[in-house]
């Protein structure tokens, strides 16, 4: 592709670049064309009302130069040669057209002046006939539509320089300039380099010696070899491919931003297939259409098949609301499809669909009708007609034996609970003829009848009868605890009622006895009552033998007032009852009773899949101007014309499969693109493995290899590379092996300044990039040279929360109604665990790993971008997580070098930035380490360490802060 | 409460996404406007034999700046011109008639033909007289001290591309936003505080997130700093305790030592270079930020001035306060943004727009207020403004509680205030519709020619080579300076 054409196609982008830009001036004697030059110009701004997807206004079509000739409503809209008398250049100039929006730059209308002045030329004869899907040839000729050629690897100066035939594509273009490779990185820099590419994290001390001492010719070729059998390698390039995957653990679409249980069996799939390098074609068969390759029904799964389901896990990654109760069900239900087409396009393809959407691809020869071909591949999976949320896709993957445990467990806890349902129906009833007790007796029956008369079938009369009374109104089985409080109260009125009477009529018998006495002896015998009964005398005795009454007690009352007694106890009886009416508690025992049943179940797991539902074919309609309330023809699965007009051989989309239960669209889609022959995906895919190696892509738009994209800096090997990928069985570590061992990723990162004015972009690969490092190799490393770093694989996600400040760290969240912290919850060291097994949650981003560019997924993340900021200076100088690992880090260096700071300088240098430090380093650290103590003499002890230790820390921090450190050789 | 990133609202994201898939990168252009520098026979400009250096340190201007600095209030998503500053005789007349003409809709699934007349009275204020509705009250008191642009139009009709369009001047991703090159060509007064400053709102970043203040291209130096809508407003920006203080310094120095070795080591290394800044920046943003942030020694009357007194504008409120003193203090550019799509009153307008101009409206006219009465207005430039504006018809027409209006890029309203510019005008107009700006219409990039030439600076030569290439906020598109607002 050549700079030139490039251009030209892209001021129809810029809507106005200079005229200076716009005409080339080499080319202002140069015959223009309708296909290269004027038939872009139309397509922005003319064709989507005249000649699109059958629209032709005013009978209007501009699609072929015959066409403009013929003109219509107005006559014609060229006359060759003459633009003056050209009614579409005079429509252009009055800008009565475009009619709205923009107008047609200066530029662009020169352009198309010019070209009917010069006679209105084609480059070749039109078609007789055009119909919607007509694909220019020019279009067909873009670069990336074009198969992947054969291309012989070049020849050069300096063969020796050549250890991979990549070295002699990039060296072939480097010498054409005059440059060459620079010189070899350090053993050291290299091995930092491919720990921190292949598996993410820094080189051991151990590690690093064992490849500085392989004096081997192959020592290299061994490390990378070691490096890639890691398991550490699949965590750090299954956390590449979750990338353009989109991944995330939670629905997003809305602030819900709900919980997506069971993803991380997708992420650990990914993890494990590149693990296993398993075959890219395979890889993507298993993720488009895993569901298409296992027979259904899907249950007692192999773990094959199981790991097929899970693979489809890719096309559940796009942002899902629909679980959540959107507002709009439709228009979420339909972002999940539009969002998951795109996620395909964007990952695989390399191609950005989605422009059309709602017209024909602007810029790129996808017309609108192709769009919905593409979605009808997946409709029948996403069918929004019949649409299954989130919940409703899962598969159980629990075994029959646990499965039968289970449901005998529920069967028990169900009876249990249904007798509480039983009490609790009672208990309404009986407080509600306790309540009625309130309401005038004539009125009582119609009452309960109201109560009992369900929500919408009241009457007005009974609506406002209840009304008259809330505490009957608003009883009901969630309220029914508050009545226990009345209960409460009642009851104790009672039993205070029952002590009171009970006092009255003691001292009203007392009193009555010794009125019964003469006046004479009431004083002795007021002193009998008085006098303890041992210590009375006999004549007190006598006293109380002839009127016992005088004697009388709550407990011996009844032998005096049978009557009042009885009362009493009648109170007592009431206030025990009423206490015994009290519902909650025995609810509560029932509720907790199967609860503890249920706890006793094995518990159920899940698996995300994307499935069909056999035998029910949605069809897919053309969607006017992008809205799905506006179907107009029905289309059938297809990938791109552009692409498919391209082909020795047409490959179609059958729309049903008759020897699978499903459609087979999907899985005819991924073996069709997967065939070797499609020009996109082995590209677009070793481009990504070229991005994440050299720092850029070859095409440095990974997601768009359209027009709008940036063509290949080096087609030709992009090309030789595809080839070669696909023919050597789509193996990723191979390629990683070739890539790594040439002569150009072997380079150093040092610029020179002759080099930097010759390509200050490095365009040309004369060195090796300085890389900072990604946020989850950042927060990784931090945590291995610590020596914390758990390396356990899979598994459920580690939990995420809003710290106190609203900072979201990893832990989990306990906080309670009303917004206050609870105690912290044990995190059983997952906190040390790797970035890739920490929930993405897309509305509470791990703030260590969002402040360095972590993806938002919305949907899916194309290229990361790299950010310098002081935010994240102040995070490594202040935040609660830098200050912690600091300390950790120098725990280690105190156990593993007790005593010897110099030593312990050296080994913090090792792990932090896998070199040696110089004896003027060590000394300037030594120096600044004990510099440091007295700051610490008065703080030390509040924050639970010796001065030493904090002193030791802030020089752990700072080398975890620095440059050195963050960015990579 | 969650107050983190948001998650777009259902509209945004359907929009965003369509605009960004058609994402131009950096390299793109730098290709673009370069060709290929490998192979260009002789190159358009000379390529630097010295390795540039960037900084923040004040650079000299083309000519006399009027303004010094810069408050944005960027109200994303859409504020509705017709009911608020842009009155239209017609649209009452044609109330519930059928539109008498094309209407470019965005949401096809909820348009409608029928014209809305607002439901807000319109009355002249001030000695100019211009005409705002009763939903303004804050800002009518101070319509003799602003410029009321009615003529505004970007012309792509969705949230990405217009915000594109009016932070960058291209309606492209990947280009620097006007802070950025604010910072760049001017430098900063303040050695403390960053150049650039977002203000998010507790409703989320608007849409497009981070691209909002993105430095783009330029180097990262340039890129806006994120004050967040709560405490702690900047994240991690004190010290614990123990570290505090000369332990800190001390790291921080030793820090410095390490890193410089490591750039001697890496010459020509732009980033390496913007992180040690980037450190130096955070130390003294400590004590500075700390300072500027503290509201507490603003009397009660400043702060009500600013409606703090009042629960529904305190938050703003608060942050148009903290940019006066960010202001004060040096601060070249702050943008106080609006939560995610605040003004996209596609629906229910009659009861959301009149809580959203309550929420900002005191506010922003206290702004204005208590600059002008420190002195401060002649050379501090105010902004307030979105990226469209609504249609005259009615979206959504399920009954009288539900309309709102659709998006319209075509014609729509922003006011600017103060840093030489004239008082008390209102410039541009729409059709009798309000639908098509249609009298001196102004575009994004008309926007940036002045705001830059009020800094003293012709936007045209600001630039940025990349490549052999010179880059501009303009990027040679069609301008011209309104030199009808300006005094």
């Amino acid at each position: 592709m050549n700079g030139r054409l490039f251009l030209a196609c892209l001021f129809s982008v810029s809507f106005s670049l200079s005229a200076a830009q716009a005409e080339d001036p080499a080319k202002k004697t140069d015959a223009l064309s309708f296909e290269n030059d004027v038939r872009k110009i139309l397509k922005v701004h003319c064709l989507h009302c005249h000649g699109e997807n059958g629209e032709t206004e005013g009978s209007l079509d501009l699609r072929l130069k015959r066409l403009m000739v013929k003109g219509g409503d107005s006559g014609a809209a060229i006359v060759p040669g003459k633009s003056g008398e050209s009614e579409l250049i005079a429509r252009i100039e009055a800008k009565e057209m475009p009619p709205e929006g923009k107008h047609m730059p200066e530029e662009e209308l020169a352009i198309l002046k010019r070209w009917v002045n010069q006679g209105a030329h084609t480059l070749r004869p039109e078609p007789k006939k055009i119909d919607d899907d007509y694909v220019f040839p020019d279009e067909l000729a873009f670069w990336s539509f074009q198969p992947v050629k054969n291309s012989p690897v070049p020849k050069v100066k300096q063969p020796k320089l050549v250890r991979q035939p990549v070295d002699a594509f990039l060296l072939a273009k480097l010498e054409a300039q005059g440059l060459t490779f620079t010189a070899e990185a350090s053993k050291a820099a290299l091995a930092r380099r491919a720990f921190f590419d292949l598996i993410g994290l820094p080189p051991t001390p151990a590690e690093l010696k064992q490849f500085l001492d392989d004096k081997s010719p192959d020592a290299y070729e061994k490390l990378i070899d070691r490096l890639l059998a890691s398991k550490h390698y699949g965590e750090r390039w299954g956390r590449h491919w979750l990338d353009v995957a989109g991944y995330a653990d939670t629905e997003g679409y809305n602030n819900k931003d709900m919980e997506r249980p069971w993803a991380f069996r997708y992420r650990d799939y990914v993890i494990r297939a590149f693990n296993k390098d398993k075959p890219y074609d395979q890889f993507l068969q298993e993720q488009l259409a895993g569901d298409e390759m296992v027979k259904p029904p899907y249950h007692k799964l192999k773990p094959e098949e199981m790991e097929k389901l899970v693979a489809t896990g890719f096309l559940r990654m796009a942002p899902d609301g629909t679980g959540s109760n959107p507002a709009e069900k439709e228009v979420a239900k339909n972002q999940v499809i539009i969002d998951t087409v795109n996620i395909v396009s964007s990952s695989i393809l390399g191609m950005t669909v989605a422009c059309a959407q709602c017209h024909d691809h602007k810029y790129d020869p996808i017309p609108q009708n192709d769009y919905y071909r593409f979605r009808a591949i997946f409709e029948p999976a996403l069918d929004w007609k019949s649409w299954r949320t989130p919940a409703a896709r899962r598969i159980s993957i629990m075994s029959d034996a646990d499965r039968k445990v289970a449901n005998e467990f529920e069967a028990e806890a169900k009876k249990v609970l249904a007798e509480r349902t039983e009490l609790v129906n009672k208990f309404i009833d009986r407080t509600l003829e306790r309540e009625l007790l309130d309401v005038p007796e004539d009125k009582r029956d119609a009452m309960r009848t109201a109560y009992k008369t369900t929500g919408k079938k009241r009457t007005k009369e009974q609506v406002a009868m209840l009304k008259e009374y809330p505490r009957i109104n608003r009883l009901s089985s969630g309220s029914l605890y508050l009545y226990d409080r009345t209960l409460h109260e009642q009851s104790g009125k009672a039993t205070q009622k029952a002590k009171e009477l009970a006092k009255t009529l003691v001292g009203k018998i007392k009193q009555e006895t010794l009125q019964k006495i003469p006046e004479a002896e009431r004083a002795a015998a007021v002193a009998a009552q008085k006098t303890d009964a041992k210590k009375r005398t006999e004549a007190q005795k006598k006293i109380i033998a002839d009127y016992p009454a005088l004697l009388v007690s709550t407990s011996s009352l009844a032998k005096f007032d049978k009557a009042g007694a009885a009362q009493i106890q009648h109170y007592k009886d009431e206030a025990k009852r009423l206490m015994e009416l009290k519902t909650q508690k025995i609810l509560t025992e029932y509720s907790d009773k199967a609860t503890a049943i249920r706890s006793k179940k094995p518990t159920e797991e899940f698996i995300r899949v994307l499935t069909e539902v056999p035998g029910k074919i949605p069809k897919t309609f053309f969607f006017d101007r992008g809205d799905f309330e506006q179907p107009k023809h029905e289309l059938l699965p297809a990938g791109l014309t552009v692409i498919k007009s391209n082909l020795e051989k047409a490959v179609e989309i059958p729309a049903a499969n008759k020897e699978l239960p499903t459609t087979g669209r999907r899985l005819a889609y991924a073996k069709y693109i997967t065939s070797g022959q499609h020009p996109l995906t082995a590209r677009v895919f070793v481009n990504r493995l070229w991005l994440h190696h050299f720092g850029k892509g070859i095409v440095a738009s990974p997601t768009d290899f359209g027009k709008l994209g940036i063509p290949p800096t080096h087609l030709e090997l992009l090309d030789w590379l595809s080839q070669d990928f696909v023919s050597h069985g789509w193996k990723i570590k191979r390629l990683h092996k070739m890539m790594m061992t040439s002569t150009a990723y072997m380079q150093s990162s040092q610029r020179s300044d002759d080099y930097d004015v010759a390509d200050p972009d490095n365009l040309l690969y004369g060195h090796m990039p300085v890389r900072r490092l990604e946020a989850e190799t950042i927060r990784d490393s931090i945590i291995a040279v610590t020596g914390r770093l758990k390396t356990d694989l899979y598994g459920q996600p580690v939990p995420v929360k809003e710290d106190e400040v609203g900072q979201i760290v990893v832990g989990v969240a306990n906080v309670d109604s009303a917004g206050r912290q609870k105690k912290n919850i044990k995190m059983d060291d997952r906190q040390f665990r790797r970035s890739i097994y920490v929930a993405v949650s897309r509305s509470k981003p791990l703030a260590v790993l969002d402040m360095f560019d972590a993806p938002k997924m919305e949907p899916n993340c194309e290229k990361r971008s790299s950010s310098t900021v002081a935010p994240q200076s102040l995070l490594m100088m202040n935040s609660g997580f830098m200050v912690e690992h600091a300390e950790y880090f120098a725990e280690r260096l105190q156990k593993e070098q007790a005593g010897n700071q110099a030593e312990q300088v050296k080994l913090a240098w090792m792990l932090a930035f896998g070199k040696e430090p110089s004896a003027e380093e060590v000394q300037q650290s030594v120096g600044f380490i004990k510099s440091q103590v007295p700051q610490f003499k008065t703080t030390a002890k509040a924050a639970g360490k010796t001065p030493e230790q904090l002193a030791l820390a802030t020089f752990c921090q700072a080398l975890l802060s620095s440059n050195g450190f963050l960015y990579v050789d | 409460m969650n107050h983190q990133k948001p998650i777009s609202a259902d509209h945004s994201r359907r929009h965003f996404l369509a605009s960004s898939s058609m994402g131009i990168g950096s390299v793109a252009l730098s290709w673009l406007l370069n060709q290929d520098p490998l192979q260009a026979k002789t190159p358009v400009v000379r390529p630097e034999l010295e390795k540039k250096h960037f900084d923040l340190k004040l650079k000299p201007t083309h000519h006399a700046p009027k303004a010094k600095s810069m408050i944005s209030m960027f109200m994303q998503g859409g504020p509705s011109h017709l009911d608020m500053f842009d009155p239209k005789p017609m649209l009452q007349k044609y109330d519930g008639k059928k539109f008498p003409g094309d209407i470019k809709y965005d949401n096809a699934a909820q348009a409608s033909s029928t014209v809305l007349g607002s439901p807000w009275k319109f009355s002249k204020h001030g000695e100019c007289g211009t005409e705002l509705s009763e939903l303004l009250p804050g800002l009518s008191e101070v319509v003799d001290d602003i410029v009321l642009m009615r003529s505004m139009h970007t012309g792509v009709n969705n949230h990405g591309q217009s915000i594109y369009a009016m932070h960058s001047g291209r309606i492209l991703p990947g280009r620097p936003t006007l802070g950025s090159w604010l910072t760049y060509g001017l430098g900063c007064e303040s050695e403390n505080l960053p150049a650039y400053i977002a203000m998010v709102d507790p409703g989320g970043a608007p849409v497009l997130g981070v691209d909002n203040w993105t430095n783009g291209w330029l180097p990262s130096l340039y890129q806006g700093t994120v004050i967040r809508p709560k405490e702690p407003r900047i994240l991690n920006l004190n010290a614990p305790p123990h570290l505090s203080g000369k332990a800190q310094e001390k790291y921080l120095d030793f820090l410095g030592k390490l890193n410089q070795k490591h750039l001697n080591q890496h010459p020509g290394e732009d980033d390496l270079s913007a992180r040690i800044a980037s450190y130096e920046l955070a130390a003294k943003m400590q004590t500075a930020a700390t300072e500027a942030l503290d509201l507490s020694k603003e009397t009660k009357a400043t702060q009500a001035l600013y409606g703090i007194d009042v629960s529904e504008s305190a938050e703003f409120g608060k942050r148009c306060l903290i940019s006066r003193r960010l202001i004060e203090r040096g601060v070249r550019f702050v943008q106080i943004m609006t939560g995610n799509q605040h003004w996209d009153h596609h629906t229910s307008m009659r009861t959301s727009l009149p809580r959203t101009c309550k929420r900002v409206d005191v506010p922003s006219a206290g702004l204005v207020k208590d600059l002008k009465q420190r002195g401060l207005l002649d050379e501090t430039l105010v902004h307030w403004g979105g990226e469209m504006g609504r249609l005259p018809v009615i979206q959504n027409d399920a009954g009288m509680a539900k309309q709102g209006r659709d998006h319209n890029t075509y014609g729509f309203s922003m006011w600017l205030a103060g840093g030489g510019l004239k008082r008390g005008m209102t410039y541009g107009g729409t059709d009798e519709f309000g639908h098509h700006a249609v009298v001196d219409k102004v575009s994004p990039s008309d926007y940036h020619a002045t705001l830059m030439h009020l800094f003293g600076m012709d936007a045209e030569r600001l630039t940025f080579t990349r490549n052999g290439a010179e880059q501009s906020l303009i990027d040679k598109q069609v301008n011209r300076i309104v030199h009808e607002i300006i005094a």
